[in-house]
């Protein structure tokens, strides 16, 4: 009786290391979902890069926006940057916002960046890094996806390609528009 | 008598000492900001803690610590600040309370499932015995004999 039992145990650990594992294989290594992510997006007012000003995330509340940590010495973030700059004309005229954050460097080689990859959505500079903490920021290029109630939806962690991109906005407008 | 004395004096002048040493102390604001950037983990680092990060990311770290370390949090306070942005991983040493505790636990699970299976084996008198052939079982065979010397001649 204790054998068969013993048997039963062995044989649900095993089943269970294989399920653990064959989900693990399974997950996106770009999308971590910890920290952050299903929370209420850090709020922050930070000054923009062209020097026009502040710029906080309660400015774009009820909106769907993208943010964006970057960096100019960061060389997946240039390999990043024509879908970003796609997908923004896709939806510049929409509900969408994309917010680029400046990620430990001088505001002059970030302002010099964006200008140099045709960078025209609002880009800001986190100086102090406080915001990229209070994110759980490891390093750009990192993208978030907060949804008009302000909850952070996802987030993609390395160099995002323009699908990545639309899929993640199109799953938050349309849970807006059936809100 | 004066020897006596003397000796009694320097013990107790020695355990005032050693008493007045390991008194506790009200811990320094540079000692609570050492103590958290210890267990906390350097994001961008292999291994490092941010105490002994030189990256710019830990150095953000440690002011941020340092500047919660003034506005007078807790330690629980400012742990559950970065555990809020990063997780349980952002510490060097993961609380055992989270699931993280089944890579402790499913190792010795497995050796007493183990043990009990081999305790189970050696109780019911290790290696089963063959029973008894049937009357039958040796009819048949006594059959089967005596057809093959037969056949032998």
């Amino acid at each position: 009786m204790l054998a068969r039992v013993v048997r039963i145990a062995v044989v649900v650990v095993i089943l269970g290391l294989v399920v653990t594992l064959a989900l693990a294989f399974r997950r996106d290594p770009h999308d971590i979902r910890t920290g952050t992510v299903n929370k209420p997006a850090p709020a922050f007012t930070l000054g923009r890069l062209d020097g026009s000003g502040q710029a906080s995330l309660a400015d774009y509340s009820g909106k769907v926006v993208v943010v964006n940590f970057f960096a100019s010495w960061c060389l997946p973030c240039i390999q990043e940057n024509p879908a970003l700059v796609r997908v923004y004309e896709r939806y510049r005229s929409s509900d969408v916002v994309m917010l680029g954050i400046n990620f430990q460097e001088s505001r002059e080689n970030g302002l010099a960046y964006v200008q140099r990859m045709g960078i025209s959505w609002t880009s800001v500079a986190d100086d102090d890094g406080r915001v990229a903490l209070s994110y759980g920021v490891f390093g750009p290029p990192e993208t978030f996806f907060i949804g008009p109630d302000g909850i952070i939806a996802g987030r993609h962690i390395g160099p995002i390609d323009e699908e990545t991109l639309v899929t993640a906005i199109e799953k938050l407008r349309g849970q807006a528009a059936t809100r | 008598m004066n020897r006596r004395v003397l000796i009694a004096i320097a013990v107790l002048a020695l355990a005032g000492a050693l008493a007045f040493a390991a008194r506790p102390h009200e811990t320094t604001a540079d000692e609570r900001v050492d103590q958290i950037t210890t267990e906390l983990r350097c994001p961008v680092c292999q291994g490092l803690s941010v105490k002994d990060s030189t990256s710019e990311t830990a150095r953000q770290m440690r002011d941020l610590v340092a500047q919660r370390v003034r506005e007078a949090k807790t330690n629980a306070e400012i742990e559950a600040e970065f555990r809020a942005a990063y997780g349980d991983w952002i510490f060097l040493s993961p609380p055992l309370a989270s699931w993280t505790g089944l890579v402790w636990l499913v190792p010795v699970a497995a050796l007493a499932a183990g043990l009990a299976l081999v305790t189970g084996r050696l109780r019911s008198g290790g290696v089963p015995q063959p029973s008894a052939p049937t009357t039958t079982e040796v009819a048949a065979l006594r059959e089967r004999v005596a057809r093959e010397e037969a056949a032998e001649g």
